[in-house]
């Protein structure tokens, strides 16, 4: 072998690098720490501005509230989840969610193998004593939206465009088109899949579709491909047809105040907070968590820079079916996907 | 011996170049390095724990995809549909595994490696019978046939193969019979590593020991010189490279649903087939040196994880140190080559 000497002074930088980090490992506190920690594994960018900003933003919440320790990791496939879900639990922290339902035959296996550490997850379908699905029911704000819509739309169409075809997402169009036809028996609902929630483009070309279909209300239930969907809208504005747009998700007011009605919003650190607040509290395990209307996790708020675009008296009525909703009297349709409890083994 | 040490010391210098560059940049991102660096040692090496079932489960599909990678480049094959290769790989082991009304492990694993192989030869048959009949540049078709894979996945795993409830896009579980055992107690390494090995070792021999390995390098270093010397046609020997391949590629999909996904969905793979190509290059194609690039992966991805949970470091970080130390490499790697005098070539 005849390599040059910089070979050698490589390999003893690494080396001297490898050795201060050993003994900057020694300085760590060991386990049993005396504030408990929380962790959040998300499956896609923190900075979305939608589902995975605002379990982030649940996270810090539960760090400022409650002062406990946080961190989160961005897992890209299931691998990797069993892994970050064993490494948290290894290292000593007590609750881990896991924000998206394809946690959860992860979130399954560990918490069988750490009983003490507490798993949720978001839209999840098992519950277990120790793994607890968060069921955010934003069909119910959903439903509100359709009611909105269905008293909006003059031409008596409205349409839907969402991501993936997914229970949750299927789940706000099934009760936004019950709240259209609640409003407008005979009103036509047209609904459409892109595949993706990021991409602006595929979302923009399925709302211009329904538009040119005699659409005049849209809903969506995208992420960050919202942005494209939005654009459709306001090109068919400034063409001169009337009409409209509602949020989702978060609050999106403010992203197109010239186009959106209303927004069906999910208040994704508010109920991780009341999470993080059972669990410390011991009050967290063995049935799923419901985050609905009932404990403010969903709402649905017009948009204050359209006021009078959805008339007063539908806006009454919408109020008098978000009550009857709180006190249970009305139920609101949905997609069912909690299982019952598992008899399988799970997996090793 | 000299050629197996190489890549070894290759890509350790590169990472010590990487972490020089990465330490700066962390710094100026406000993360202390040490901490950082630490977290990452920490979570690829820090217990035999994390090296099992960490590192190494996460090196095993970049190993196979790497071999795979590494047999088809030697021959000159430009066989860049690896990850479309995995992807029919898998569908077929799942298939197999679910719809096969036999419950025996001893007969349910060789099947469904057998699909699987066979599965991801077939994928590479289509660009191979493109190029050798009609001269069509296996580049395009190999990445191309990437995207009709994945979203074949896609459509299936929405459909025909999709979880009998219908909710979500994914299979069903596969049966316990058609699940690979783990390789050591209470980790979760998995049979398909020792398989990877035993694959690596093979190819090895193969190349450097058999008429037939001898045949696929020479067509390797030129096809036209192979050809006019009339002892053997490269056709063949092509064919081979790009069946073999496949199968390997095909194989690493199954086997990453077989022994730790359990079931088939959307977005299986996170990109191995494309980087399976830097392990494969960075190996300068040598199957055993395959094995420790694979590792190398593998151990920057199960840190790259601790760097998050650990040091706080954001995924996009993460991944940019990744890529980072694939330039690192490619520089250090081509100023040895320059350095020594030219080099050789494989």
């Amino acid at each position: 072998m005849n390599h040059p000497p910089t070979t050698a002074t490589l390999l003893a930088l690494l080396a001297t690098l490898a050795c201060n980090v050993d003994r900057k490992q020694d300085d760590v506190p060991a386990t049993d720490p005396p504030t408990p920690h929380v962790a959040l594994l998300t499956s896609g960018p923190v900075s979305d501005a939608g589902w995975h900003a605002g379990a982030y933003e649940g996270l810090q919440l539960i760090g400022d509230s409650l002062g406990f320790e946080v961190s989160h990791q961005q897992t890209r496939t299931p691998a990797e989840f069993d892994e970050a879900f064993i490494s948290y639990a290894e290292d000593g922290y007590g609750l881990i969610f896991g924000h998206g339902f394809e946690y959860q035959d992860a979130a399954s296996r560990a918490g069988e193998q750490y009983p003490d550490v507490t798993f949720v997850v978001s839209g999840g379908s098992r519950p277990s004593a120790n793994v607890v699905p968060l069921l955010f029911h934003l069909n119910e704000a959903s439903y509100l939206a359709g009611m909105a819509a269905g008293a909006v739309t003059a031409a008596g169409i409205v349409g839907m465009v969402g991501g993936v075809e997914i229970p949750t997402a299927k789940g706000t169009f099934v009760a936004f088109e019950a709240g259209v036809k609640a409003v407008r028996a005979d009103a036509a609902v047209l609904e459409t899949f892109t595949g993706d929630w990021y991409d602006p483009s595929a979302a923009k070309e399925a709302a211009a579709a329904q538009l040119r279909q005699g659409a005049d209300v849209l809903i969506h239930n995208l992420d960050a491909a919202s942005f494209g969907f939005f654009q459709a809208v306001r090109e068919a504005r400034e063409g001169g047809s009337e009409a409209w747009a509602f949020g989702m998700n978060r609050d999106q007011n403010d992203v197109a105040p010239d186009v959106i009605v209303g927004s069906a919003v999910i208040n994704i650190p508010a109920m991780f907070l009341r999470t993080a607040t059972a669990w410390r509290d011991g009050t967290l395990g063995g049935v799923a968590e419901y985050a609905g209307l009932r404990v403010g996790a969903v709402e649905f708020v017009p948009n204050p820079a359209q006021e009078g675009v959805i008339p007063p008296e539908a806006l009454a009525r919408i109020d008098e079916a978000r009550q009857a909703i709180i006190a249970g009297e009305l139920e609101v349709p949905r997609i069912e996907y909690l299982e019952p409890e598992d008899d399988d083994p799970p997996s090793p | 011996m000299n050629r197996t040490l190489t890549p070894v010391l290759t890509a350790t210098a590169a990472l010590a170049a990487t972490l020089a560059v990465a330490a700066a940049l962390l710094a100026l991102g406000g993360h202390s390095p040490g901490a950082v660096f630490a977290a990452l040692l920490r979570g690829a090496f820090g217990t035999w724990d994390r090296f099992f079932s960490f590192t190494l489960v996460r090196a095993t599909p970049l190993l196979l995809t790497g071999l795979a990678v590494a047999l088809a480049f030697k021959a000159r094959v430009w066989n860049i549909g690896a990850e479309g290769q995995l992807h029919a790989g898998a569908l077929a082991g799942v298939a197999v595994a679910i719809l096969l009304p036999v419950h025996s492990p001893l007969l349910v694993l060789p099947a469904t490696l057998a699909a699987a192989a066979a599965a991801g030869a077939l994928w590479a048959a289509v660009p191979a019978a493109m190029k050798t009949r009609m001269g069509v540049g296996e580049v395009i078709t190999t990445l191309l046939m990437n995207f009709v894979a994945v979203f074949l996945a896609q459509f299936l795993v929405q459909g025909p193969l999709q979880e009998p409830r219908g909710v979500f896009n994914q299979t069903d579980e596969i049966p316990l019979a058609a699940r690979l055992p783990a390789l050591l107690p209470d980790t979760r390494l998995h049979l398909g590593f020792l398989l990877g090995i035993v694959i690596a070792v093979a190819l090895w021999l193969y190349l450097t020991r058999t008429p037939g390995g001898f045949r696929l390098r020479a067509v390797g270093a030129s096809p036209r010189a192979a050809e006019v010397s009339g002892r053997f046609r490269a056709g063949p020997v092509v064919w081979l490279a790009f069946l073999t391949s496949g199968a390997i590629a095909g194989l690493a999909g199954w086997i990453q649903v077989a022994g730790v996904t359990h079931r088939m969905y959307e977005g299986l793979s996170p990109g191995w087939g494309y980087t399976a190509i830097a392990v494969a290059l960075l190996a300068r194609l040598n199957p055993l040196a395959v094995v420790v690039t694979a590792i190398v992966f593998g151990a920057l991805s199960a840190g790259g994880g601790a760097m998050q949970r650990e040091a706080g470091v954001p995924e996009v970080w993460v991944r940019g140190i990744e890529a980072l130390v694939i330039l690192a490499v490619l520089t250090v790697d081509r100023s040895w080559q320059v350095l020594a005098g030219g080099g050789s070539r494989d």
